[in-house]
């Protein structure tokens, strides 16, 4: 069998380079440092950011790595071969519905995962196969039937005989996939274990430093009181008469399959979609469609991806946090005050604790939850009415996951209204007072969160729809 | 750290340009007059650029400056022909400099153009314009009003006493006025952080609830009426217009912008780095005439000056990635 030995590596795997370490593989020290190398070893990377090239074909995505099949050694695409490659490599795990001539950007984001998955399977001619596959945080983007069929391809790559190594915060995941547990913290090796000598909370402690077994704190006022937001048969691409009613302090989740509307659903509140139809209200006010519209008014939003749509991210956490602010915080409206918004986001940060050297850090040398929490300062700034959350928890550390909670649950107590999309449906049976679910586009079921399991929810997103459910 | 790193490395730059050309030149080089000469000089230049750091806080372009500065100079000069008064005619220039950032404006930020093609296209469109306009000749001498020609040859009074008087530049004084304006709007205002804000992530921008397609749109107003006050200072200053004087401005301006960047912590645009940019070209081409270097041998050197810079703050930033 095939061993690959890492001691003192600081960072791995060609992408970062390693500043100090070996890694020997059976006994051969490799050189640190080159992707190519890495390659030639027989290891293959999957990245937590995609970045597939969305104007290329899905069979041109999965050659992005490797020389293209070519014609008579002339440096012409023989497409032929290229597709043929690609499609046998699909089929390897299921895949066949993709075509490989489709464009990236035509699919989405869980097949384009699985896709870059399946470019890792491309048999080079004469090459050993690839033997150990890194992956890093794979499923962040997949809803659960996608992980799924990732998980059974994970399963035949180990029957195949190549190793994995898993990385990511999804403790079930991890539970269900893996032989050993290795885990880090602060950038130090903390226990190698047997699955069967260690536990979700032992992993936990181990990760964190500190008990969570309290990860969704209780609720601690009563229920939740008037209503605050309603929204009345709301109509947007890919949302069809959605309608809701969210209480004072209450936390409403948002649940349904990949596709089923739930960013939609929150995009045509914000006004950061066209609204084709219905009404968005705000205490009896109507909150027009358009985004600064909805912040002045009190609602708040994190969208789902905070690289793309939420940080600018060589600025400075001050700048990120005042964004939709501005003029809240600025002298007669128009100048700036550099001190107040400073003073603010200092403030800001230690109230959704946020770890950084300053409020002048840009935000690119925060770690992921810590940018996370940016994106929270900014949704509090404005003291909000309601909080209207995309995947609040995505891609982030288990104590930050924690912190983001808890800042939830005092938020609710202190009478935000909370409505929250998520795939993590551990997050949102352990926070919601209530859950709605869409499918494709529809409101099928309202949801009262009392005693249930991540069976019953799952199995809600899955059924088919009620007809005509009355309004709550 | 690299921020730091970065920037004192283009102030020892900038120090031995002066140095290198103080030992050159010791008995011109670093002189009130000569330097009041430089500050004239480059006085249309700095104000294209300063209006250009407006448009590029956007992480955006504008290459019709230089078009758009000709075509300003010889509409005043038309409108002079016609027997109109200084103040409608600047006033006509002006307008027409608006006119056509807004325009730029309306085709990036509406219709939706990359910047480089919109402005690409007006570029051409302007300079169509400014030979139109003036039948593709120069308007000289007697057909400009003296007192628009005697702007730019008089100023404040700095000295009393025998040989010629030093004076600080009417059009550096202009040049001063637009900065500190563009300062102020870029980095004091609420409109210039969101303009920032726009440059770092667009996306982000308009989901937080910014009106994007308003500012990228007024943005290119700047630039606009920029162009056309170089264009008035050029003219102005030569007492002459002709359809191609403005058009050496564009790519220097850009230059100017990006050689400002590498002086700024976050490697962004702002005011001042800017004309600290413009300084630095400026005293280029004042040291190496003085010199008597060639006009060629000037431009291949302005150029490699700017690879050099702004080469080393690509090399910087890639590094601060790397171990991050």
């Amino acid at each position: 069998m095939t061993e690959l030995v890492l001691e003192g590596l600081s960072r791995t795997f060609g992408r970062v380079r390693a500043i100090d370490g070996v890694m020997v593989l059976d006994g051969t020290p490799l050189p640190l440092g080159s992707p190519t190398v890495m390659r030639d070893a027989g290891l293959r990377f999957i990245h937590q950011e995609l970045h597939p090239v969305r104007g290329l074909s899905v069979a041109e995505n999965m050659h992005l790595d490797r020389r293209y099949p070519q014609r008579l050694g002339l440096g012409l695409v023989d497409w032929r071969r290229l597709n043929r490659a690609a499609s046998t490599a699909l089929d390897r795990i299921g895949l066949s519905r993709i075509s490989p001539r489709a464009r990236m950007s035509d699919l989405g984001v869980g097949d384009q995962m699985l896709v870059r998955l399946a470019g890792t399977l491309i048999e080079d001619d004469g090459s050993a196969l690839p033997w150990l596959y890194v992956m890093d945080e794979p499923t962040a983007a997949l809803t659960g039937e996608e992980s799924e069929r990732l998980f059974s391809v994970i399963d035949g790559l180990t029957i195949r005989g190549a190793g994995v190594l898993y990385v990511s915060h999804r403790m079930p995941e991890v539970l269900r996939l893996a032989h050993r547990v290795s885990v880090l913290r602060d950038g130090w090796h903390v226990s190698t274990r047997q699955i069967g000598e260690t536990s979700q909370d032992r992993i936990i402690r181990e990760m964190t430093g500190r008990d969570l077994s309290a990860l969704y704190p209780p609720r601690l006022t009563g229920r939740p009181g008037a209503p605050v937001l309603e929204i009345e048969r709301l109509t947007a691409p890919g949302l069809t008469r959605v309608s809701l009613g969210l209480r004072a302090g209450e936390i409403m989740g948002v649940a349904g399959l990949a596709g089923a509307g739930r960013g939609a659903l929150l995009q045509a509140i914000m006004g950061a979609v066209p609204r084709l139809g219905g009404i968005v209200r705000l205490d009896d006010e109507a909150v027009p469609a358009r985004p600064a519209a909805a912040w002045a008014r009190g609602l708040a939003y994190v969208p789902r991806e905070r690289r793309s749509e939420g940080l600018l991210l060589r600025k400075s956490i001050t700048d990120n946090v005042m964004l939709p602010h501005l003029a809240g915080f600025a002298r007669a409206g128009v100048f700036v005050d550099a001190m107040r918004q400073t003073r603010t986001a200092r403030a800001l940060g230690e109230e959704v604790g946020l770890r950084a050297t300053g409020p002048g850090q840009p935000c690119e040398a925060l770690s992921g939850g810590n940018q996370q929490k940016v994106v929270f300062a900014r949704a509090l700034a404005g003291k909000p009415r309601v909080l209207i959350l995309d995947e609040p928890t995505r891609g982030v550390d288990v104590a930050a996951k924690a912190d983001i909670y808890h800042l939830l649950r005092r938020l609710s107590d202190e009478g935000v209204s909370i409505l929250m999309a998520s795939s993590d449906l551990p997050e949102l049976l352990g926070l919601a007072d209530r859950i709605i679910v869409l499918q494709g586009g529809r409101r099928t079921h309202l949801l009262e969160n009392h005693d249930m399991t991540e069976a019953d929810l799952l199995a809600h997103l899955y059924d088919a729809p009620q007809p005509a459910e009355t309004m709550a | 750290m690299t921020g730091a790193l970065r920037r004192s490395a283009g102030i020892v730059g900038m120090v031995a340009i002066l140095l290198f050309f103080t030992v050159s030149l010791p008995d011109t080089f670093l002189t009130l007059r000569n330097w009041l000469n430089i500050s004239q000089q480059i006085s249309m230049l700095a104000v294209v650029a300063v209006t250009m750091t407006v448009v590029m806080a956007m992480g955006d372009f504008d290459l019709s400056v230089g078009s758009m500065a000709s075509l300003s100079g010889v509409v005043a000069a038309a409108a002079f022909l016609q027997g109109w008064p200084i103040p409608a005619a600047l006033g006509l220039s002006l307008v027409v400099g608006l006119m056509g950032g807004v325009f730029n404006g309306v085709m990036v930020a509406l219709v939706g153009i990359l910047p480089f093609v919109a402005t690409l296209a007006t570029l051409t469109v302007f300079s169509g314009l400014a030979f139109l306009v003036s039948d593709g000749r120069t308007v000289f001498g007697r057909d400009i009003p003296s007192a628009f020609s005697d702007f730019a040859r008089s100023g404040l009074p700095l000295s009393s006493g025998e040989g010629p008087a030093l004076v600080l530049p009417n059009l550096t004084l202009v040049a001063l006025g637009v900065a500190l304006v563009v300062w102020v709007v870029l980095e004091q205002t609420t409109y210039g952080r969101r303009l920032y804000a726009l440059g770092g992530n667009t996306e982000a921008a308009r989901l937080a609830g910014l009106p994007v397609q308003a500012l990228r749109l007024s943005a290119y107003a700047f630039t606009g009426v920029g162009a056309a006050i170089a264009g008035l200072m050029y003219a102005s200053r030569v007492a002459s217009a002709n359809p191609t004087q403005g058009d050496g401005l564009m790519l220097t301006a850009i230059a100017s912008v990006f050689l400002g960047m590498t002086l700024t912590r976050d490697g962004s645009p702002r005011v001042f780095a800017t004309l600290a940019g413009v300084l630095v070209l400026g005293v280029l081409d004042n040291g190496l005439t003085q010199m008597r270097v060639d006009s060629y041998v000037r431009e291949v050197l302005v150029g490699a000056i700017i690879l050099v810079a702004v080469g080393m703050s690509a090399l910087g930033r890639g590094s601060a990635l790397r171990r991050s």
